[in-house]
Order: C-alpha cells, then sequence, then structure tokens
C-alpha cells in the first residue's frame, strides 16, 4: 500500500500541479498565511467544526431513519439536518481552499488529497441524490425502505472515510 | 536491554511503558489512533453544539429541549468515551512531551470547566425543564449555559489541535 501512495506521489510531481502550487505559494494570499503561525491551526478549526456539523447532521438523520431517535417525524428531522449539512459542507469546501492556499504543495502533491477529493466529490454526489430522491419522498410520507437505511449508513461511512485521508495528509510518504 | 534510559518521574514511566513504547515506535498507530480521536471528537462536537444552539435560540427552536437531549446524548457519552481512550493513548506514546506543552494544559482547564459547566447545567438548571422545555427562547441560565458550553468546546477543540503544531518545543 505504501509503494503504491509512493507511486502516487512520484506521478504527481510530474503534473502541472507541481507549477500551480508553487504560483499558489508565491501568491500573497500564502504569504499571509505562511507568516502568520496561527492561521494555519485556526482554518484547520474552522475545518474540523464544519466536519462536526455535517457528520452530527447525517448521524442524526440515520438515527431517525433506525429509529434509534425517534423524538420528531422524518420529515422534521430531514428538514433541520439537511440545512445544516449543505451549510456546513459549504464551509468546509471554503476552509479547504483556504489550507490549500496556505500549504499548496502539502496539499496538491499529496495521494491522501486526492483520495479524499474524489471520496469529497463522490460523497457530495451521493448526498444530492440522497437530499432529493430519498429524504424528500421519505418527509413526503413514502415509507423508509432498505435500501434508503442502506443509503445513509453509506454516507456515515463515506464521511469517516473522508475524515480518515484528511487525518492522513499529515503522514503521507512524501 | 532497553534502548530508553531509566524512568525519573512518572510521566516518563508512562512513555517508557511497553504500551507507550509500541505506539511511539510503530508507524501506523499513532495516525490512526489520532485519526480515531478525531473521528470521536467531531461527533462530541456536533452533537453538543446541536443541543447548545437549541439553548442559545439558534437552532430547532421548535423542539423540547429534552428530546434533542435524549437523542443527543447517546451519541456525546458514546463518542466522548471513544474520545478519552483514544486520547489517553496518544497521551501514553509522548507522555513527556504533553505535560510540558500550556496548550495541552489549557485544553484539560477546558475539559474541565465544560464539565463543570454540564453537571452545574444538569444539576440544577435542567432540573426546571418541564417549565421551558418547548419555549423557543429558554431562561437566561440555560441560555448562558449553552454560551458557555460552546466556548469551551471550541476552545477545547483549538488548543488541541494547536498541540499538534507546538509538541516537543518546549522542552
Amino acid at each position: 500500500m505504501g509503494d503504491l501512495l509512493f507511486s502516487f506521489t512520484e506521478w504527481l510531481r510530474t503534473t502541472q500541479l507541481v507549477e500551480l502550487a508553487l504560483w499558489i505559494s508565491d501568491t500573497s494570499a500564502s504569504m499571509f498565511i505562511v507568516t502568520h503561525f496561527w492561521a494555519i491551526p485556526i482554518i484547520q478549526c474552522i475545518h474540523i467544526i464544519s466536519i462536526a456539523a455535517s457528520f452530527a447532521s447525517i448521524l442524526m438523520i440515520n438515527a431517525r431513519m433506525f429509529n434509534i431517535a425517534g423524538s420528531s417525524s422524518m420529515a422534521d428531522t430531514a428538514n433541520r439536518y439537511i440545512r445544516v449539512l449543505w451549510w456546513a459542507l459549504a464551509a468546509l469546501i471554503l476552509s479547504g481552499i483556504g489550507m490549500i492556499i496556505g500549504e499548496p504543495v502539502r496539499e496538491l502533491i499529496n495521494p491522501f488529497f486526492w483520495i479524499k477529493m474524489g471520496l469529497v466529490v463522490f460523497g457530495i454526489l451521493i448526498s444530492i441524490w440522497f437530499h432529493r430522491g430519498v429524504l424528500k419522498h421519505v418527509a413526503g410520507g413514502r415509507e423508509i425502505v432498505g435500501t434508503d437505511k442502506a443509503t445513509a449508513a453509506f454516507l456515515v461511512l463515506l464521511w469517516m472515510a473522508i475524515m480518515y485521508c484528511g487525518r492522513f495528509i499529515a503522514y503521507a510518504p512524501v | 536491554m532497553s534502548l530508553y534510559p531509566e524512568p525519573t518521574n512518572i510521566w516518563e514511566s508512562i512513555e517508557y511503558s511497553n504500551l507507550g513504547i509500541t505506539i511511539a515506535e510503530s508507524t501506523w498507530m499513532f495516525p490512526t489512533i489520532e485519526t480515531l480521536h478525531v473521528m470521536a471528537l467531531v461527533t462530541v462536537l456536533g452533537m453538543i453544539m446541536i443541543v447548545d444552539l437549541r439553548l442559545i435560540g439558534v437552532h430547532s427552536r421548535g423542539l423540547a429541549v429534552t428530546k434533542l437531549s435524549k437523542d443527543t446524548l447517546p451519541w456525546v457519552w458514546g463518542a466522548f468515551a471513544m474520545a478519552a481512550l483514544t486520547g489517553g493513548l496518544l497521551f501514553v506514546s509522548k507522555a513527556t512531551s504533553y505535560v510540558v506543552n500550556p496548550y495541552f494544559l489549557w485544553k484539560m482547564v477546558m475539559l474541565a470547566l465544560a464539565g463543570i459547566n454540564m453537571m452545574y447545567f444538569h444539576f440544577f438548571t435542567y432540573r426546571t425543564v418541564e417549565h421551558w422545555d418547548l419555549d423557543p427562547s429558554v431562561p437566561t441560565a440555560a441560555k448562558v449555559a449553552g454560551g458557555l458550553s460552546l466556548v469551551f468546546w471550541l476552545a477545547v477543540l483549538f488548543f488541541g489541535r494547536a498541540i499538534g503544531f507546538t509538541l516537543g518545543i518546549f522542552y
């Protein structure tokens, strides 16, 4: 596995991403972040708060679907948390961009970063489908079926995989 | 023969224990335990934010506080137990570095304050909850508890993250 990640990094080094990363690191925004010690930790905290909001929202929707937390109707639960999920995703993307600007080489020339990006795009597509194709119908009165529950549970696992890749960006064999 | 020096205090004894050495010498254990720690803490933080935002009147204003607590508390306690366990394992692997790190010590202080705030809320303010359970705007004491909880937990997060940027520079 380590060898595969090394090869991935080696390949990333042959792409235009190196030029892009170096160009970003010369921008004034990147310089500002680099010269302010607390900028990266603060942006990371915003990123983690956004993950907390989105992950908790998905867990609450799951808990309602699996009848672990049955305090309010499926429609109420979906309405309450799906909006939080989308706002949190927006904050995640913005703070993520901040981290790329601050440490472009560490992020862009990193196998875990790109695996994470792939999972994030996949996660957003599944979330859109889950929102429009599942939650709206279930909230409208359709009975919850096995595939609805499976999708909800899959989103939890997907978010855990995204968090795993996010943390491992710091430990990538580059 | 051990490659490590004889411990001269309790923190060195912890760090040079079999468990501490195993985690520190492994290439994958520390990052993996740390990842589990992050997953646990985002669950704790996310669930606590849901309740705190209800108390200060920003979110879920129409939902009973008791119902929201009942839905979120099992997640909070389960995830907190995992955060404490994984945090303990991370500590064991670098105990001497953590105990001299001011951000680690501040994190512990903030955790204690968050705990005291929660206990005060639970044992005093929450006792009258049946009178304001469904009120969109809860009594001031409950709002203060929600606000303080947010501040303390965000401080726990900040100091926790700060440790990662400062570990090993204080001695």
